[in-house]
């Protein structure tokens, strides 16, 4: 279609190696691999690849205006070409000897008056029959239909006649064409319609669109516009047709034609070719005029016509073939997918495939899966054993919690670290933190029933239990099973004993008593930290003990006894070797108990930094330390800086010293920031004393997320535990409503998004597009935008319009709110048979229900209105 | 019957064949270079009494005024019959004949003075913007009217109106000459330029090769037109022989027209109720 001067390019519609180039001649091209021995030296690279060589050259057709490719496989290589006088030639490629080509080539399709041929094409039916479009005469027809097998000259034209068309051999020379169509002006392009052969689309006529068929040439349907300077029917889709118009195309839909169903952004220059990708769905080239980027359209997700509630989205992108030069045609590959070549004015040809765009999806349940051209990857998580806990993903993991009912233990609290499976050190802290708290609350309010200030205080962690403390008493005990006495000082409160239950240290009573702690520990074969506990408590000959029972113990670590040698040199002598070696050599301990044992032994009073900052040892037996060891001014300040150590780490260690309170939630914010486990933080909070914290906004939104969790992943009935479960400890939550619509695509409610969060558009970030914000309809699903079912009467998508959003109203307005507030009317609501599930709008539904007692919906013959108890009941208001 | 109002506003102007060297310089850049000027209808028209230029604004603002060039005073608009395809005119053809009879008959009737202007291509009824409104008037009882306004067309509707009629009887010559309507690919018209200007400025200068034909009754026509892009010529055989037959398109029967010359004095503008420059295809031979 383009001028003869500057090169256009032809796939064989056969032989998927081999194209033309045409420009003032005709050259054919094989494309095979570059560096193969197929190829010759005189290859020309197409690209790292490809290579291309020349087989066949024709110079025998001058003034060409445009070429087309026999359809059929035999001939193989016969062309039709159209010249500027308005003669079609018929041409062969290559040297086929085959007697129906012998007989074909050199046919000349002369019109009555010469100008100029636009355009040519074969009928995809009859292949006999070759359409030609031509400039206008003020007295003849400008498209020809041509029938190459005739050979039928109708009058012998006398001599002198011809003597304008040149020497003819009038075998050859075909003047009567089969159909003539179209007077008084140019035909610019055309193309048969491949659904119905019979038919042709024309681009041209009086500025119009128009589809003549053939078996009544007289009827044709047409459309006015300016688009007509090429048209190109959509393979994939055989009644989507673009053309276009300078810079602008259009596309129609032909079972719609009397307007364009849309067109694409106008582009500066005007353009010179535009071609469907006969390889991929939806997906159209265009190229304007001294060009370097072809401009590509995707309308995949092109609605049909008739579907007008979602806009159509299109997306555009660029890709340029070759780097800086300018293209002058291009042409897809007819099979190779989303491959083409690109040629430019001085003929350098380049072999090209499009990238395909890749889509995501992440589904709920952490399968990642993309599709790249025809291609469909999934990515999962890895669920063979081999993979540690530690490095699956969140999602899974609380998808695992929430199936072992993780959270649900709410006697035996610490439990749930076990249920979430018992490898988190910090889920486990958490979990005995709560555990202690609750604890420690129930004996409190068992026993002094009146201290209700006490009982909050065991919510508000132990950085406000200490701050708090009084009366704290100073002693110096000494070791236990020796009168020696210690010149540690060693301090007392009634909070620091608090504390120290909070810590899981001791239990509730007016002694302190770790022997029941010792020996779970010892049970759970924590030998080096019980030992470090025993050693706190000053008691060096349990400590001693522990530590050989541990290297006795099955696995034990013999190393241990060593220590525990070590351990028993201890002397309180400030300079004597024992203390010099120790305080060296603990640095090599690889174990963080064991290395605080000693830091402790060989501390000078007062100053135990290098017990209290060891992060390898747990927040709650450092603390637990600190309430020992450290006096008034000194323990404050070292929780203080503890807590905000963790709250910035998001260590839910924390959660022992801020508790359940608004810094707990600080804390629980950092770590969901950092883990998005909203599941522990839910079910953390919900154990908090009643009220404060639950109306936290933040606790709320995580509570919503696990529920919406919990639903994506189609979970319900651990969703209802959890409502239950919530309903149980938080009082104050309203009762929930129980039934969504539920969008049939995404799953998700479609009432969502009114009650959260702001909407936003998914349709074009999908893509990484930056596209016009997509406003979501009443009549599509808040979630994914897909539309909502339709009503069985009206055939309307549903929805029901928000007319007013909640809190929004001033105080003024109150008096309109109360009806405002509706989000519609009743006869808009969502109605359905739970038998058949047939529904609709709810006026609808009642008015044919008032006269039918079967549903409405043609082929359905339930009878909904009788299963209803209801619907034999007579409205009041009519009787 | 579809009616065309084109989107072009002309200017009918005459150059003398004396005062023709001081325009060569503009005409040759409208005919030939055609990218320098922004003219979209221009035609050029040889007659033995002088040159009739027929173009747009743009191409008439390369003309400088002198008292060489004549200019009709309005501003012409085309118009064109189209055959929008129906059944009963499709088969048949839409030649000057018929616009004589439903177009100019018509508006003669209502003293609307017209300009026709037929190419390879098609016919243009010219008539002048301030009787537009009778034009639509007369014509719209038997066609649908369209102005093209930017590349639409709008349809365009009146009330009726009708009036007397009254007719001029002029003699008619027909010379001796045969005439070759034929067109071009503007693309080829470099290849042709120094035979094109040879025909249009030396025409009256002695040809060494062509034999001069003496005979009174023949007569010197040229016509020349490029309109949106369509390159339409007029010329007799003898011209036709200068130029190469491959370039030129024409009709495969190679049918020659004669001319029906009516006055045959020189022309003016805007005087005969029939116009001057169809005279053509009026008489048609073959």
């Amino acid at each position: 279609m383009s001028s003869g001067y500057k090169p256009d390019i032809l796939w064989s519609p056969h032989h998927a190696d081999r194209y033309v180039i045409c420009d003032t001649e005709l050259s054919l091209y094989r494309i095979g691999p570059a560096g193969s021995s197929e190829t010759k030296a005189g290859a020309l690279p197409l690209s790292e690849e490809t290579a291309a060589t020349l087989l066949a050259i024709n110079s025998d057709t001058p003034y060409m205006k445009c070429v087309a490719w026999y359809p059929k496989q035999e001939p193989e290589c016969l062309l039709a070409v159209g010249q500027a006088n308005g003669r079609v030639v018929l041409t062969s490629l290559g040297q086929s000897h085959n007697s129906k080509c012998k007989e074909l080539v050199g046919k000349e399709l002369v019109p009555k008056h010469a100008r100029q041929c636009n355009t040519l094409a074969w009928n995809p039916g009859d292949s006999n029959w070759l359409a030609a479009g031509l400039d206008k005469h003020r007295a003849d027809f400008s498209v020809l239909i041509w029938d190459i097998s005739s050979k039928f000259s109708p009058e012998a034209v006398p001599a002198e006649k011809v003597r304008l068309s040149g020497d003819v051999d009038s075998g050859l020379v075909v003047t009567k064409p089969l159909y003539e169509l179209g007077q008084n002006d140019a035909c610019l392009s055309l193309c048969w319609l491949p659904r119905d052969h019979q038919k042709l689309l024309l681009a041209g006529m009086h500025r119009n669109l128009a589809i003549f068929d053939l078996r009544n040439t007289s009827q044709k349907t047409f459309v006015n516009t300016k688009a007509i300077q090429g048209v190109t029917v959509d393979p994939h889709f055989q009644d989507r047709v673009a053309s276009f118009f300078e810079g602008q195309v259009a596309i129609w839909d032909l079972r719609k034609f009397e307007k364009p169903v849309f067109t694409l952004t106008e582009q500066p220059k005007p353009l010179t070719k535009v071609a469907w990708c006969p390889t991929r769905m939806g997906l159209l080239a265009t190229l304007t005029r001294d060009s370097n980027i072809i401009r590509l359209y995707d309308m995949q997700h092109t609605p049909m016509p008739f579907g007008d509630e979602v806009e159509p989205t299109i997306i555009e992108r660029s890709v340029q073939p070759c780097s800086e030069s300018i293209i002058s045609s291009f042409a897809w590959h007819p099979s190779a997918q989303n491959r083409m070549v690109v040629v430019s004015p001085n003929r350098v040809m380049n072999d090209f495939t499009v990238f395909e765009r890749i889509s995501l999806a992440w589904s709920s349940t952490t399968a990642l899966m993309w599709a790249c051209g025809r291609h469909l990857y999934e990515c999962t998580e890895d669920a063979g054993q081999g993979v540690a806990a530690a490095e699956k993903d969140i999602a899974t993991k609380m998808r695992e919690r929430a199936q072992s009912h993780y959270g649900h233990d709410t006697v035996q609290v610490w439990r749930n670290h076990v249920l979430a499976g018992g490898d988190d050190p910090q889920l486990r802290s958490l979990w005995y933190t709560l555990h202690y708290i609750l604890h420690c609350s129930y004996t409190e309010n068992v026993e002094q029933k009146q201290q209700s200030n006490k009982q909050s205080l065991i919510y508000s962690g132990i950085k406000n239990i200490v701050k708090s403390s009084s009366g704290t008493t100073e002693t110096r005990r000494c070791w236990s099973g020796s009168d020696r006495q210690t010149d540690v000082p060693w301090y007392h409160s009634e909070e620091r004993s608090l504390a120290l239950q909070l810590c899981g240290w001791i239990s509730r009573g007016p002694d302190i008593d770790v022997e029941p702690f010792l020996k779970s520990l010892e049970q759970e074969g924590e030998w080096e930290r019980a030992a470090a506990v025993a050693l706190f408590n000053l008691d060096i000959r349990r400590a001693i003990q522990i530590l050989n029972k541990g290297a006795s113990a099955e696995k034990g670590d013999l190393n241990l006894n060593v220590v525990a040698m070590a351990l028993s040199g201890y002397t309180d002598e400030k300079n004597s070797l024992w203390r010099e070696m120790c305080s060296s050599l603990r640095l090599q301990l690889k174990k963080p108990y064991l290395c605080v044992m000693f830091a402790f032994l060989t501390s000078e009073p007062g100053a135990y930094d290098a017990v209290l900052y060891e992060s390898r040892v747990a927040v709650r037996d450092r603390v637990a330390f600190a309430c020992m060891f450290l006096n008034d001014a000194q323990l404050p300040r070292y929780i203080d800086k503890l807590a905000n150590e963790m709250k910035e780490a998001g260590n839910l260690e924390g959660i022992l010293l801020t508790g359940l309170t608004k810094d707990g939630v600080d804390l629980m914010e950092s770590y969901v920031d950092q883990t998005g486990d909203v599941q522990t933080a839910s079910f953390c909070m919900l154990k908090g004393s009643p009220g404060e914290v639950l109306k936290d906004p933040r606790v709320q939104c995580w509570i919503e997320n696990y529920r919406n969790l919990l639903d994506a992943w189609r979970f319900w009935h651990k969703r209802a535990e959890f409502d239950i479960h919530r309903s149980k400890l938080d009082s104050s939550s309203k009762p929930l409503a129980q039934v969504f619509v539920s969008c049939n695509f995404c799953g998700k409610s479609i009432s969502y998004s009114c009650s959260a969060m702001p909407h936003q558009g998914r349709g074009f970030s999908q893509y990484g597009v930056s596209g016009s914000p997509t406003k979501s309809k009443v009549t599509s699903c808040p979630g994914c935008r897909k539309p909502l079912p339709r009503c069985a009467l009206c055939l309307m998508n549903m929805g029901t319009p928000v007319s007013s959003c909640p809190g929004t109203g001033k105080a003024d307005e109150k008096a309109d709110l109360t009806r405002d507030k509706k989000l519609a009317q009743f006869n808009n609501w969502f109605t359905w048979c739970h038998n058949c599930r047939h529904g609709g709008h709810a006026g609808h539904m009642l008015s044919w229900f008032r006269d039918h007692s079967e549903c409405p919906v043609s082929a359905c013959t339930c009878k909904c209105m009788q299963l209803d108890t209801t619907g034999n009941l007579v409205p009041s208001d009519s009787v | 019957m579809d009616l065309h109002i084109l989107d072009h506003r002309l200017r009918v102007t005459s150059i003398s064949k004396t005062g023709l060297e001081q325009y060569t310089h503009p005409l040759i850049k409208l005919i030939f270079l055609r990218n320098r000027t922004r003219c979209k209808f221009f035609s050029l028209t040889e007659t033995p009494e002088n040159y009739t230029v027929v173009l747009d604004e743009e191409g008439f603002k390369e003309l400088q005024p002198s008292e060489h060039l004549q200019v009709e005073g309005s501003t012409w608009l085309p118009l064109n019959v189209v055959s929008n395809g129906n059944a009963s005119s499709s088969s048949q053809s839409v030649g000057v004949t018929k616009i004589a009879k439903s177009v100019i008959a018509p508006l003669a009737e209502q003293h609307v003075s017209v300009f026709m202007l037929s190419t390879y291509q098609t016919d243009f009824i010219l008539v002048r913007e301030k009787d537009l409104s009778v034009v639509v008037e007369s014509l719209v009882e038997e066609f649908n009217i369209f102005r093209e306004e930017g590349g639409e067309s709008v349809p365009v509707h009146s009330q009726d109106a009708c009036n007397g009629l009254q007719r001029n009887v002029h003699p008619v010559l027909i010379p001796e000459n045969q005439f070759c309507v034929m067109s071009l690919d503007p693309d080829t018209l470099p290849a042709i330029a120094t035979i094109l200007i040879d025909v249009l400025f030396y025409s009256n200068s002695p040809k060494p090769g062509a034999s001069i034909d003496q005979d009174m009754e023949c007569i010197k026509f040229f016509s020349f037109s490029m309109i949106d892009g369509y390159v339409s010529l007029v010329m007799d055989k003898e011209a036709q022989k200068q130029f190469p037959t491959d370039l030129l398109f024409t009709s495969s029967s190679g049918e020659l027209w004669r001319m029906g010359r009516i006055g045959g004095q020189p022309l003016g503008f805007g005087e005969l109720q029939i116009p001057s420059f169809d005279h053509l295809n009026a008489a048609c031979i073959l």
